[in-house]
């Protein structure tokens, strides 16, 4: 069906209107990295800055240690990544396939650990970090992120596992794969637009955490994360936003690049032909 | 190839039976089909046949091994699925060579193979497509494919064809046979269409309820089908059942009386059944006369639905009657509400026991 010149209108309307509320505060960072400090609280203020900073970045790169709190962020992240994949692959596709006593509550039940503050947890969770003497290591953000990102990624998966057709890994057995064997040789590598979203929900949760980071690695600044290291950068009495964002431009990159990466895993549609 | 030995084989699950004791000796290169209508336990059975359910009873053997708790991988079978279950991520030289690779056979071998394969099924030009390039005829070959590029003990085969669109069905049908004939491997074929199972198979296994109903070669079931059962699910249309009482070898129906050619004994309520094609335009060595509701026709012969006084429809079916049915060879015009006359010999009758549907 031809779309008339209204709905073609109305449609693009929409699409710029969306566009602009997401990309609003993405600009708005990149203007107030590139603004001088006078220009920032000019009023009524300047939708581009009359005088673009552009040594800024290099000025904060120098300044900070910019790269040893990505470094430490992406540590953290792909640890939380990997450990939690291994969980919520592994039940994800336990509750999709196998049916047990009470399978359908115990889904459930693993949600709910979803619903609880990540406020909520952060003092048991420290208590139990120190008594492991873990306090002040990246291993506590490995932990704690995989606590909230596992019951959340064992559902994506375990949607995503419902999807693929049982007759698949079937035919495999039938084949001569184990049931390992089977998940690992035709499950797996059909289930990797899911897998690539999961691990990519799983990556930003953990890139964005900043209270566990503040409680568990405050004293230790070598272990600082991207989000934490950002925040020591308010200064008491003046703050230099400017300096901050475009700290923040540098930590938004890894996400845009990660996602521009896994993007062609994210498009589905790969089952497509396993059927009729 | 190998004989199957199928022994008191039953599954439930908890309280719910969905096989009774399942006893079937298999011939080596025999075509056996298991026909039934939905959730009468054919697929159950095939499943545990191949491994992918454990029976909760009983003892299977192929050839002279007993594969009752083996793995699906370890008892040398082949499967097709309905929906065909082709690996979408892998090629179909790969989909074809998967199970060579998983038994660790020589990669020339799996290659010289798979060539053989794909030329018996004409699908060399597609080897190194992705499944979702395929039409639907071409991806039952590559299942196919997938199958007999093992050289199994026995194939296996779960609806394959009911995904097809009917004329593809009919050639894939011929298809099969075809195969079957070449290359010889005992196969146990599951279906719900009864056109697939008196075509294909050697021997039938008609089903109901996860009960054996009757095992026989196709045209015997046709022509002694065993009870009420056997004889509405077999033949299209199907047969025409009437409730009738049987007194002194007479019987009671069209509004007349019918003296049986064959001596019975039986007193009491019957089912009467009457194949459509029995029934012939004019006179016959019993005649009634009725007035069509309903006059189908397919250009040499007509479908003339009437309603008659103890009229019953077939178990398992949809029971949505349209009253009785006639085929008969026509090709003038035959109006609706206009009196006709039908005969039959009471000889093509068949007589069913009413209380428990077996044949007398």
């Amino acid at each position: 069906m031809r779309r008339t010149f209204l709905q073609s209108l109305a449609l693009y309307a929409t699409v710029i209107f969306t566009l602009v509320i997401i990309l609003f505060p993405v600009y708005w960072l990149i203007v107030t990295a590139l603004s001088t400090t006078n220009e920032l609280y000019r009023l009524p203020p300047t939708f581009w800055p009359t005088d673009p900073q552009w040594n800024i970045f290099a000025k904060v790169w120098a300044a900070k240690p910019i790269l040893m709190w990505l470094w430490n962020s992406m540590l953290a992240a792909v640890g939380s990544v990997a450990l939690s994949m291994l969980v919520s692959v592994s039940a994800g596709y336990a509750l999709s396939r196998y049916s047990m006593r009470g399978g359908a509550s115990m889904g459930l039940f693993v949600l709910t650990a979803k619903m609880l503050p990540a406020t909520l947890l952060v003092i048991p969770l420290f208590s139990i970090f120190s008594s492991f003497g873990l306090i002040g290591s990246l291993w506590t953000l490995v932990l704690a992120h995989s606590t909230m990102i596992i019951p959340f990624a064992t559902w994506m998966l375990k949607g995503y596992f419902d999807t693929i057709p049982k007759e698949l890994e079937q035919a495999a057995m039938v084949d001569g794969c184990s049931p390992i064997g089977a998940m690992v040789r035709v499950v797996l590598p059909i289930a990797t637009p899911g897998l690539a979203a999961t691990a990519l929900y799983a990556f930003v949760l953990s890139w964005a955490d900043y209270a566990y980071a503040r409680t568990f690695l405050v004293n230790s600044p070598d272990n600082w994360t991207a989000n934490l290291g950002i925040t020591t950068m308010q200064g008491e009495y003046v703050t230099y936003w400017n300096d901050i964002s475009a700290a923040s431009v540098f930590i938004a990159l890894p996400i845009i690049a990660i996602y521009l990466f896994l993007e062609r895993y994210l498009v589905g549609g790969l089952t497509a032909g396993a059927e009729k | 190839m190998a004989n199957i030995s199928i022994r008191n084989v039953s599954k439930s699950y908890g309280a719910l039976n969905v096989l009774r004791p399942f006893s079937l000796e298999i011939e080596n290169g025999e075509f056996v089909v298991l026909v039934g209508p939905s959730g009468c336990g054919k697929s159950t059975m095939l499943k545990i046949l191949a491994g992918l359910e454990p029976a909760t009873e009983g003892q299977i053997f192929i050839g002279d091994r007993e594969v009752t708790d083996l793995a699906p991988g370890d008892r040398d079978i082949a499967m097709v699925f309905q929906n065909y279950a082709l690996y979408p991520h892998l090629t179909v030289r790969q989909n074809i060579g998967f199970g060579l690779k998983m038994r660790g056979t020589d990669k020339t071998e799996i290659d010289r193979r798979v060539d053989d394969a794909a030329r018996i099924l004409e699908v060399t030009p597609y080897l190194d497509r992705k499944p979702k390039d395929l039409s639907g005829g071409q991806r039952q070959r590559v299942a196919l494919g997938r199958a007999i590029v093992r050289q199994p003990q026995a194939f296996l085969m779960d609806e394959p064809l009911s995904n097809l669109d009917a004329k593809l069905r009919v050639h894939m049908r011929a298809e099969i046979g075809a195969l079957h004939k070449r290359i010889g491997v005992t196969t146990v074929y599951v279906t719900h269409d009864q056109v697939e199972a008196m075509t294909m198979a050697d021997r039938v296994v008609i089903m109901q309820g996860g009960i054996i109903q009757q095992i026989a070669a196709p045209d015997e079931l046709f022509n002694n089908p065993a009870n009420l059962f056997v004889a509405g699910f077999i033949g299209s249309p199907g047969m025409n059942f009437l409730n009738a009482d049987l007194r002194d070898g007479k019987l009671t129906a069209f509004g007349q009386e019918i003296s049986l050619p064959r001596a019975t004994t039986y007193q009491g309520p019957v089912v009467i059944g009457l194949r459509p094609e029995h029934l012939k335009l004019g006179e016959g060595p019993a005649t009634f006369g009725t007035r069509p509701t309903l006059v189908e026709s397919l250009g040499s012969e007509k479908y003339v639905y009437f309603d008659a006084e103890g009229a019953r429809i077939a178990d398992g079916e949809d029971g949505k009657s349209k009253g009785l049915i006639a085929r008969v060879s026509h090709t003038g015009s035959l109006p609706r509400d206009q009196e006709i006359r039908l005969g039959f010999d009471p000889a093509q009758l068949y007589l069913f026991d009413a209380k428990t549907g077996e044949r007398l």
